[in-house]
């Protein structure tokens, strides 16, 4: 399987595109009325134009292909102090525009391929993902731990390696190992069993999507654990009846969506296959009238939009040929595919929530800090960028946040502790499976 | 100091020994705390180049500063030590403004960022250099107030561009941005904290420079080489509700110079611009392209605000008789319907569109540049004429932009010049087609604001003897070892 994965050295063309003009250092909207917040994680908590948004990144990226910037321990770790959270990708309108997250991703690729990075905490998980396939350093019988309760209800979870079924529920590394983000599993499966759905998991079968390693630059493993999975995707097409991927987790759904599509056989090897994020899949069925819900929850709540599932999804429209503008022109921006008013949607419809905004949202939003590697890499610093959020969704009078991401989950959550707040974190399918009514009544 | 592409002439401060750097970041540690400073490349290189021609060079540190206590302790230190000090807000001027000349510490003031304050009632706003256009646009919507925000981008600082003589989208209305600083205070290069306007009197009054005598000039027009200004205040407008926007297009640049003139008699414009069709392109061509026959060289929009319905008649019968006077001079002047995202690009400041130099550099690799001049508007047309020889000469769009100041007939006229700064002979293009257009306006009266080094050098070789010796004096007098941005002046 070949794959395209663009080295620094082909962006070079984008690169030079980036006019330092710096408008994507900060989140604006005209409106009226306008709007205005900081955008960058890295360039909220470390000030120097280098850290901040594109700007930054595209100078490291001129100074690393110009030779002007030999590698040193301060550049690696300012290239890998970084969300890739495309915040700034947001705000640019240059040509470069559809090309940031993956020019930052580049100087990382360089990074690693010429045996310099990642940054040590990033070592242990790829080494763990060689060893495990995950990067929690997670026994394969692990990642089942979360389905014994449905077992023991008499409601064990359909094992696809056994059986067939039209739906792969794609648990993800963070919800099966990291146990503070289990919930999100849980109630994912509860919900698509209170549906009546036939659908199935690969249990200890499931590998890495590989998000974690193309993230911070180890293309080779990423290609590893994401052929494998393409692989078994086919598989599960061909002999198990799959037609539809859902995946609760931002980050999976992300890689196996836009960063598969780099490898030349994904037309093929998906053709039948849809992959959708849960809160697409239920937010279609609320559409349809389909969803159920009973009782209330009286909360007021906001929602974080998480990187992955909002602008990463982006489809930039490029004057390729130069038919329009000129070649390599950058058109316009199609967001339709970005889950901005789904979870919305859900919020609004379960009865007895409060829905309260928080000003930077959807193609706006801040990241929580935990993305690009940097929960790994820098934990203290995710943990003082998601507790700014947090105390962002405190200030609109939320009692909770919801997002829909397991990793944004589990920082948020680790923000929360770090300023004492109150405010509890949970995923989207937690209120939707506390309210559900079940296909059966229940 | 480090150079990256070019010999320097200049003595400079030569921050190469290690032991050197180790002591000086001790120091400066100590003012601004560890995580506020630094010597390490990466981090200087980012501030080592701009949108312009100008050469790159690195500073020998970065250092951000929080307060005007911290600013005033570095001062004192790097004028002790004889080290340069640079101040950068955004970086995102286009004449290599903040590039270090002789190296030294670059002084970053983005986490200055507070607005100080806004007086809704006294329409008087009072903000640290840091605020950008886009936080102060935001926070005076909210009492429905503006400022004269230019076509930057919407990151830059509104201090950095009102003390460097910026223009707005109030100009025609209110003058330029610097004309609409109330107060100030600055750190002087010897570190004492000083206050002109009413703010020096009573600390809390920052509504006027008048009567007192201008000490504001000391600072504004000087290219941060006499201080760092950490506070201004400003004056605020009310956000009139209606807007119509007035546009022509006219053959050549006599014509429309004719109907710019008409209409400023009358003084109804928020903004009075004049675009060359290259300028109105989507990107500015590079190299440059002959225009289609038949296409208007120059069009222009006349942007108005009105309180009432009957404020907006009475502006557009005004602009009626104008276009009807000049088409009685049997001028080309047309009525032209001007493209919509480009008026929304003019009129919807601040823009990221127009910000983000989408329009010009597309196609140019990066680089953008420009002859910016003050001018009086009588020689705008021969200048234009001679400057559209010369850019198409050098293979360079004459992308020009002529806009008319309060009430007078003097107002910008420049070219956005794009190139391609990857290749070095394309870059030195620019600037030699740049230079040679100065020259021009400087024959004719204009003058060059935010001046590159370059052209500073053009003005000083026509200044009479007296004004020179006096800015030596008065910089010498604020600045003794001139240590704040040095060279800069070319003095």
């Amino acid at each position: 399987m070949d794959w395209k994965i663009a080295e620094l050295k082909e962006l070079e063309d984008k690169i030079w595109r980036c006019t330092a003009c710096g408008t994507c250092k900060i989140a604006y909207d005209y409106g009226p009325p306008p709007t205005f917040g900081e955008i960058c994680p890295a360039g909220t908590e470390f000030g120097f134009e280098g850290f901040m948004a594109s700007k930054g990144k595209i100078a490291f990226a001129r100074g690393i292909l110009s030779g002007e910037l030999p590698w040193d321990e301060e550049l690696l770790e300012a290239i890998y102090k970084c969300t890739v959270c495309a915040g700034c990708q947001n705000q640019c309108q240059l040509d470069h525009k559809p090309f940031i997250p993956e020019i930052i991703e580049a100087m990382r690729r360089k990074a690693v391929e010429e045996g310099v990075g990642p940054m040590p905490l990033h070592k242990n998980l790829l080494q763990s993902m060689k060893n495990y396939n995950n990067p929690y350093q997670g026994p394969r019988r692990v990642r089942t731990d979360w389905t014994r309760p449905f077992k023991k209800a008499g409601k064990p979870i359909k094992d696809l390696n056994k059986e067939p079924a039209p739906v792969l529920f794609f648990v993800g590394c963070t919800g099966a190992f990291n146990t503070a983000a289990r919930a999100v599993p849980t109630s994912t499966a509860s919900i698509f069993q209170k549906l009546g759905m036939d659908f199935g998991i690969l249990g200890e079968n499931e590998i890495c999507c590989g998000s974690t390693a193309m993230r911070v630059g180890d293309s080779e493993e990423f290609k590893r654990v994401a052929t494998k999975n393409l692989e078994t995707f086919k598989w599960l097409r061909d002999e198990r009846g799959v037609k539809t991927i859902i995946s609760s987790c931002a980050g999976c759904y992300r890689a196996i969506k836009k960063d598969y599509s780099l490898s030349s056989e994904y037309d093929k090897v998906m053709e039948g296959i849809e992959v959708v994020h849960t809160a697409d899949y239920l937010s279609r069925l609320h559409k349809e009238g389909k969803l159920k819900f009973r009782g209330e929850l009286p909360w007021k709540v906001t929602y974080h939009d998480p990187c992955h599932t909002g602008r990463h999804l982006n489809k930039f429209i490029i004057d390729h040929e130069g038919k329009e503008l000129w070649k390599g022109a950058y058109l316009d921006v199609d967001q339709s595919e970005c889950l901005y008013e789904q979870p919305r949607d859900l919020l609004k419809a379960i009865p007895g929530i409060e829905f309260l905004e928080m000003k930077r949202n959807r193609a706006n939003s801040f990241c929580c800090g935990g993305g690009g590697g940097v929960m790994t890499g820098f934990g203290d610093w995710a943990r003082k960028n998601a507790s700014l959020r947090v105390q962002e969704g405190m200030d609109t009078g939320a009692e909770r946040i919801v997002s829909i991401c397991p990793f944004c989950h589990f920082n948020l959550n680790e923000g929360a502790k770090r300023i004492g707040s109150q405010v509890q974190v949970h995923d989207l399918t937690e209120l939707v499976d506390q309210v559900l009514v079940g296909c059966d009544g229940d | 100091m480090s150079e990256l592409s070019s010999p320097q002439k200049e003595p400079v401060f030569a921050a190469t020994d290690v032991g050197k750097v180790d002591s000086v970041l001790r120091e400066l540690s100590k003012i601004v705390g560890e995580s506020n400073c630094t010597a390490a490349r990466h981090i200087r290189y980012a501030y080592s180049y701009d949108l312009s021609f100008v050469k790159p060079k690195l500073p020998d540190y970065v250092v951000m500063a929080e307060t005007v206590e911290q600013i005033q302790g570095l001062l004192r230190f790097a004028n002790k030590e004889k080290i340069p000090v640079v101040p950068y807000t955004a970086g995102t001027n286009i004449g290599g403004l903040t590039i270090p000349e002789r190296g030294g510490i670059l002084l970053d003031l983005k986490k200055m960022n507070k607005i100080v304050d806004i007086d809704p009632e006294a329409h008087v706003a009072v903000i640290e250099p840091g605020v950008s256009h886009a936080k102060l646009a935001d926070a005076l919507y909210k009492h429905k107030l503006r400022f004269g925000w230019p076509v930057g981008p919407p990151s830059a600082s509104v201090l950095a561009c009102a003390v460097s003589h910026g223009i707005g989208g109030l100009n025609a209305r209110y003058g330029l941005n610097s004309q609409e600083i109330t107060s100030m205070e600055v750190v002087l290069p010897t570190g004492e904290l000083v206050r002109v306007g009413s703010c020096a009197i009573r600390h809390d009054a920052w509504h006027s420079c008048l009567p007192l005598p201008q000490l504001d000039g000391l600072f504004k027009g000087w290219l941060g080489s006499t201080g760092v200004v950490t506070k201004i205040g400003i004056s605020v407008h009310p956000i009139p509700p209606l807007l119509k926007v007035f546009t022509v297009s006219c053959d050549n640049v006599e014509d429309i110079y004719s109907y710019m003139l008409n209409l400023s008699n009358y003084e109804i414009c928020d903004d009075l611009t004049a675009v060359s069709w290259w300028l109105a392109q989507v990107p500015i061509p590079y190299p440059f392209k002959p225009k289609p026959d038949g296409a208007p060289e120059w069009f222009s929009f006349a942007t108005t605000t009105s309180w009432t319905e009957k404020e907006r008649e009475a502006r557009t019968e005004i602009w009626e008789t104008v276009f009807e006077e000049e088409q009685k001079k049997k001028t080309s002047i047309k009525r032209t319907v001007y493209p919509e995202e480009a008026l929304r690009g003019r009129t919807q400041l601040p823009s990221q569109v127009v910000g983000s130099t989408k329009n010009y550099c597309k196609q140019g690799g990066a680089g953008i540049s420009w002859p910016g001049t003050f001018t009086p508007a009588k020689v705008w047309a021969p200048v234009y004429n001679k400057w559209r020889e010369i850019l198409i000469g050098h293979n360079l769009s004459p992308s020009v932009r002529m806009s008319m100041y309060r009430g007078v007939h003097y107002g910008m006229l420049r070219a956005m010049i794009p190139f391609n700064k990857q290749n070095a002979e394309e870059t030195e293009n620019a600037r030699r087609a740049i230079v040679e257009c100065l020259k021009v306006d400087l024959e004719a009266g204009g003058i060059p604001y935010k001046p590159p080094i370059d052209f500073a050098n053009e003005i000083n070789q026509r200044a009479s003897p007296g004004y020179l010796d006096l800015l030596r004096r008065v910089k010498k007098f604020l600045d003794p070892n001139d240590i704040m941005n040095p060279g800069k002046l070319g003095i």
